[in-house]
């Protein structure tokens, strides 16, 4: 019995990590998609792009982090 | 890799396909100290710690030792990081007043990337920011500097403003100075140090996992036969994981030296 709650436990902090993973998974999509066409746009602009898509990704990134931390606190 | 001797002797390849540790948290704790000098315990970590630092050191002073009109190969690598960081980071981001928070932006990028290709260098092979440790105290000095700059450049103001953002109307104001109080003194350093050590840890976990089910597959070869053939598509997929992490160890120090500078910019010039 004690088994199983522990890997109950287990699974639903694996379901919880996917469900933290898909807003940011969307989110750096659209950070990137949108750095590229900006790109496309403005070659000479590239540098100044990217290093702000750098920055929206990382700002992004963080949910889905914590949501790999708490799989590992859960 | 006592570590991954313990998991192999648990593993039973004979009847299961995947192999999973008993319990993950066995692939992270060194808790056992190699040597101790009085009450300080050495223990792995604190030792890759010393080497990062002087592997720093050493690299700064061998690559700008000798100054000539034309730098060796070698200084020339150095003096570009220094002016990618100088430029590319302190100038981009925080301006004019860059200059004075290069020593500091520097002393992080170079640690956190020497820390950081720990995790693919040979022999090694262990990120020191894979322990919340490292990340977290290195964010709580960035945490430190961008608030005492934000209350010396500011005065009271800094924490005034936050609370109370003129520039948003009245009936939202108590809400919007609320998110961002809690997220530039709370979140920010939280965030800081979360990142780099969750990016850190799961590729630790992604190399150890799959280079090590695919050594220990192979390995078992006279017991089960063809069956460790499995062995080679994970010993393969580990090895693209391994030039993937190269790149993710360079961005991650990039990044944790980028908002770095973000965050201390956001202080100098408060009044966006």
């Amino acid at each position: 019995m004690e088994g199983n709650i522990e890997v109950l436990k287990g699974a639903i902090a694996l379901i919880g990590y996917g469900l933290a993973a898909v807003g940011p998974g969307v989110g750096i999509g659209i950070v990137v998609g949108n750095a590229i066409t900006a790109m496309a746009r403005q070659p000479e602009m590239a540098g100044t792009i990217r290093t702000t898509m750098f920055l929206g990704i990382a700002f992004t990134e963080a949910l889905a982090l914590i949501g790999f931390v708490l799989f590992f606190i859960a | 890799m006592d570590q991954l001797i313990l998991a192999s002797e648990e593993c039973d390849v004979v009847n299961e396909v995947i192999c999973a540790p008993a319990d993950v948290k066995e692939l992270f704790e060194f808790t056992d100290v190699i040597f101790s000098i009085g009450p300080l315990g050495f223990t792995r970590t604190i030792i890759l710690f010393f080497l990062a630092a002087f592997v720093v050191v050493g690299l700064l002073y061998f690559g700008l030792r000798k100054q000539r009109m034309v730098p060796s190969k070698f200084g020339v690598v150095i003096e570009s990081l220094l002016d990618f960081v100088k430029n590319g980071i302190a100038k981009d981001i925080i301006g004019p007043e860059g200059a004075r928070y290069v020593p500091y932006l520097t002393a992080i990028f170079l640690f956190i990337l020497v820390g950081n290709l720990f995790e693919v260098t040979p022999l090694i092979n262990f990120p020191i920011t894979s322990r919340m440790a490292i990340p977290a105290f290195l964010a709580i000095v960035t945490y430190v500097i961008f608030v005492f700059i934000g209350f010396g450049k500011n005065k009271f103001r800094f924490l005034l403003d936050t609370v109370w953002p003129k520039h948003v109307p009245i009936g939202l104001r108590w809400l919007v100075g609320l998110i961002e109080l809690v997220s530039i003194f709370l979140l920010r350093p939280f965030t800081l140090a979360v990142r780099l050590f969750a990016n850190m840890v799961a590729g630790h976990l992604m190399l150890t996992l799959l280079l090590g089910s695919g050594v220990i597959f192979l390995s078992a070869f006279p017991e089960i036969g063809l069956k460790a053939l499995v062995g080679i598509p994970w010993f393969a997929l580990g090895l693209g994981i391994y030039l993937f992490e190269i790149v993710v160890s360079v961005l991650q120090a990039y990044i944790f030296t980028l908002l770095s500078a973000v965050y201390i910019q956001s202080s100098v010039h408060f009044e966006h």
